[in-house]
C-alpha cells in the first residue's frame, strides 16, 4: 500500500517550486553563520562554536572538518546532517586518491558532494539537507571557495557567509573585501566578520577557523615541494589573532 | 605475452621524451599484419604503449580513451603523463585476479613540460626510472641497447637516433617482433612521429 | 557389523620422500667472440653463481688452449673444465702424433665430435671458440652443448647474450647503420665495445659482474686483459 505512494518527498507544488528545499533553506537560515574568504594566497573558512549549555565540553566539539590533505568544509544548519555529508566527502576523495593516486581538485570533490545533496532533493524516502557548505581547498588552479545549497546547487565565490547572520555578514564582507588581500588579511578579516552579530564573548574556544595555502612538504625522496593544504588554526594560533583585534 | 609479439621502448630526454614500438600482429610464429598499433596518443602530451595480448591491447585502448575523455569533461582539464598512470596502474588492479596480459609503457611531458616515462606489470604495479623502460618479448635484447646507447640530455633527434637503434637492433633478435617500427618524439612544441622500415623476416 | 573407520590410513607404510639427484647446474656468466682481420677477441666475465648464491667473484671460465686458440665457456662450470681438460690432452696426442699444432679449424670440428660423443649425456656447457684461422683471419665458432656449431664473426653467449648479441650486431656488424662504410674494426675498437658491453650487461643481469678477462689473440700471442666490473 505505502510503496504505491513513495515518491521523493520533495514533490513540485503546482507553482513550480519545491518546498522542501526552501523549508531545508529556512532550517540552514536558523544555524550558526559561517564565513569563507578567498585571499591570493590561500582561502580561510571560519565559524562560531555554539553549545547547547556551558556544560558541553567543547573542546570536542568540530564544526571545520578536514576532507583532504587539500580541502575542508565548513557548515551551516544541522549538524548530523552535515556530519553525513563530511563522511560522504572524505569517501569520495578518497576514492579519487584511489584512481589517481592525488588530492582531488576542489571543483571536482564539491561537485561530488553537490550531486549527493542534489540526489537528496529527488530520491525517494529521503529529505533533502538542513546544512549550507562552505568548501575551501587549494589546488593546482590555486586557492578556491565553494558555497553549496541543499537544492545541490553551488557557486564558487570571492566571499561568502552562510547561516543566522549571513545577510549582515555579506553587506559586511562586500565592504571589507579586496582582491589583493593576503591570508592573513582574510583570517583577520573573517574574525571581525563574525564578530558582527556575535552573541557573548569571542574566545579561541568559541570560533573555529580553517585555512587552505601552499604549504612546503619533504616528498618520500627527500625534495622539499610545495603543495596545497588545508589545516585548522589551533586554538592558540586563533587566540594571536584575536589579540590582534582588541 | 608470447602469443602475439611484441616490442615497446621509451626514453627521456632533454625536455623530450620519445616511445618506439614493433609493428608485428602475428599469432605464435605466424606473421599475420604488419602495420599493427601499438602505441596510442592520449592526448596531446601523452602516449601509451601497449605491449601484450593484442586482443587486450585493443580492449585497454578503449577504454583508456573512454576514461581519459571522461577526464576531460568532467576535470576540465587535460590528464598528465603521471596521472594517467596512476588510472592505468588502478585499472590493471581492477582485474587483479584475472588480468589484462599486457605490460604498459607511458611516456610524455608534465603540466610543466618534465619528461615522464614509466611502466608496469600486468597488475598495474608503476616503475619509473630516470633513462629508459622498455617491454615486450624483445625486453631482453632491449636493455641489452638501450643500457649501451642511452646518455642523459639527448636533444630530440639524438633520442630518436637512440631509440630507433635500440629497439631495430633489438627486435632483430626476437623472432616473434619487429616488421617495421614507429618512434614517437614528444617535445613541448611539436610532435615527431616517424614509421621506420626494418627486416622483414 | 564391523565398524569401519572411514578415515583410517589405508596403507601402513609412509608415503615414500622421493630424493632425486640432478648431475646439471647452471653457474652462470657471459662469454663473447668476435672475429677481427687479422685477430680475435674472446671475453667472458669471471662471476660463478648458483641460483642467488656467488660461489666465486674470479673463477675464469674463459681458457687459453695450448695451441693458441682461446675457449669461452659457459653452462656448467665442471663439466666444462672436464671438457678443457679432455681438449687438452687431445691436443697434446695431436702435437705429439703430427709434430705440429692443431688448427683452430680442426680443433672446432673436433670439439663438435667430442660433445657429440656424449649425446645422451651431454657436458652441459656452450662453447665459443676463438682463434686465428690458418689464412691468418680471426675465427669465431659457437656451439651448443651436442656439438652443434656455425661459424660466426662476433658472437655471444651465457645468461646475458640476450642482452649484448643485438648490440654487437649493431656496432659490430653495423646493422641499421645507414651511410657509413663498414670495414673490419682494429683490436683496440674491438675491445672499447666489448668493454662497454659488459659494463652494460652487468648492469642488468645478476649472473654477469666482478670481472671480465679479455684475451687478443694475435698472430704474435695472446695479451690478456682484466677489467673489474660491479660486483653487486
Amino acid at each position: 500500500m505505502s510503496d504505491r505512494y513513495s515518491f521523493s518527498l520533495t514533490t513540485f507544488s503546482p507553482s513550480g517550486k519545491l518546498v522542501q528545499i526552501e523549508y531545508a533553506l529556512n532550517a540552514v537560515a536558523q544555524g550558526v553563520t559561517s564565513i569563507g574568504i578567498k585571499a591570493t594566497n590561500g582561502v580561510v573558512i571560519a565559524t562560531e562554536k555554539k553549545v547547547p549549555s556551558f556544560l558541553v565540553d567543547d573542546s570536542t566539539m568540530e564544526k571545520v572538518s578536514l576532507i583532504c590533505g587539500n580541502i575542508g568544509m565548513v557548515y551551516s544548519g544541522m549538524g548530523p546532517d552535515a556530519r553525513v555529508l563530511v563522511d560522504k566527502a572524505r569517501k569520495s576523495a578518497q576514492e579519487y586518491k584511489k584512481v589517481y593516486h592525488e588530492e582531488p581538485p576542489t571543483a571536482m570533490l564539491v561537485k561530488e558532494v553537490a550531486t549527493v545533496m542534489q540526489e537528496y532533493t529527488q530520491s525517494g524516502g529521503v529529505r533533502p539537507f538542513g546544512v549550507s557548505l562552505l568548501i575551501a581547498g587549494f589546488d593546482d588552479t590555486g586557492p578556491s571557495l565553494y558555497q553549496v545549497d541543499p537544492s545541490g546547487s553551488y557557486w564558487a565565490w570571492k566571499a561568502s557567509a552562510i547561516g543566522k547572520n549571513m545577510i549582515n555578514a555579506k553587506t559586511f564582507l562586500e565592504k571589507r573585501y579586496s582582491s589583493t588581500m593576503e591570508i592573513e588579511d582574510a583570517v583577520h578579516n573573517a574574525i571581525l566578520t563574525l564578530k558582527e552579530g556575535f552573541e557573548g564573548q569571542m574566545t579561541e574556544s568559541t570560533i573555529e577557523i580553517g585555512i587552505a595555502q601552499l604549504e612546503e612538504i619533504t616528498t618520500k625522496e627527500g625534495k622539499k615541494e610545495k603543495v596545497g593544504r588545508f589545516r585548522k588554526l589551533t586554538p592558540s594560533e586563533i587566540r594571536d589573532y584575536l589579540a590582534n583585534i582588541a | 605475452m608470447e602469443y602475439n609479439g611484441s616490442a615497446i621502448i621509451a626514453m627521456k630526454g632533454k625536455n623530450c621524451v620519445a616511445i618506439a614500438a614493433d609493428r608485428r600482429f602475428g599469432v605464435q610464429a605466424l606473421t599475420l599484419s604488419t602495420d599493427f598499433k601499438k602505441v596510442f596518443q592520449m592526448n596531446e602530451r601523452v602516449f601509451i604503449g601497449l605491449p601484450g595480448l593484442a586482443t587486450d591491447v585493443q580492449t585497454l585502448y578503449e577504454r583508456f580513451r573512454f576514461k581519459t575523455n571522461m577526464y576531460k569533461l568532467r576535470e576540465e582539464r587535460e590528464i598528465t603523463p603521471s596521472t594517467f598512470a596512476r588510472m592505468v596502474s588502478s585499472t590493471l588492479y581492477e582485474k587483479r585476479f584475472g588480468p589484462y596480459f599486457c605490460e604498459p609503457v607511458i611516456a610524455g611531458l608534465e603540466k610543466d613540460g618534465t619528461p615522464y616515462i614509466c611502466t608496469m606489470d600486468l597488475l598495474g604495479c608503476i616503475t619509473t626510472p630516470a633513462d629508459f623502460v622498455v617491454s615486450g618479448t624483445a625486453s631482453n635484447q632491449m636493455y641489452g641497447m638501450a643500457e649501451s646507447l642511452w646518455e642523459p640530455d639527448l636533444e630530440p633527434e639524438e633520442l630518436f637516433e637512440t631509440i630507433s637503434q635500440s629497439l631495430l637492433n633489438a627486435v632483430d633478435r626476437d623472432a616473434i617482433s619487429g616488421w617495421g617500427a614507429v618512434v614517437h618524439v614528444i617535445t613541448p612544441e611539436r610532435i615527431l612521429t616517424r614509421t621506420l622500415k626494418g627486416r622483414m623476416d | 557389523m564391523p565398524i569401519t573407520h572411514e578415515y583410517q590410513s589405508a596403507s601402513p607404510v609412509k608415503a615414500p620422500v622421493e630424493h632425486r639427484f640432478s648431475p646439471y647446474t647452471d653457474n652462470g656468466g657471459t662469454a663473447l667472440a668476435v672475429a677481427g682481420e687479422d685477430f680475435c677477441v674472446v671475453a667472458g666475465d669471471t662471476r660463478q653463481s648458483e641460483g642467488y648464491h656467488i660461489n666465486s667473484r674470479y673463477q675464469p671460465k674463459v681458457f687459453q688452449l695450448s695451441n693458441g686458440s682461446v675457449l669461452a665457456t659457459g653452462g656448467m662450470y665442471a663439466d666444462a673444465v672436464t671438457l678443457v681438460k679432455r681438449l687438452e690432452q687431445r691436443l697434446e696426442w695431436y702435437y705429439h702424433q703430427h709434430e705440429k699444432k692443431m688448427s683452430v679449424d680442426a680443433l672446432a670440428q673436433m670439439l663438435s665430435v667430442i660433445l657429440y660423443h656424449k649425446r645422451f649425456f651431454p657436458y652441459y656447457v656452450w662453447n665459443t671458440l676463438g682463434g686465428i684461422d690458418g689464412n691468418g683471419k680471426g675465427c669465431v665458432f659457437s656451439y651448443d652443448p651436442v656439438g652443434n656449431y656455425e661459424k660466426h664473426h662476433w658472437n655471444c653467449t651465457g645468461s646475458a647474450g640476450h642482452l649484448i648479441q643485438p648490440f654487437l650486431d649493431n656496432q659490430i656488424g653495423f646493422k641499421h647503420m645507414q651511410g657509413i662504410q663498414r670495414r673490419f674494426l682494429t683490436p683496440e675498437e674491438v675491445v672499447r665495445i666489448v668493454k662497454d658491453s659488459f659494463t652494460s650487461a652487468t648492469e642488468r643481469d645478476i649472473y654477469t659482474g666482478d670481472y671480465v678477462e679479455i684475451f687478443i689473440v694475435t698472430a704474435g700471442g695472446i695479451d690478456v686483459q682484466r677489467v673489474p666490473l660491479k660486483r653487486d
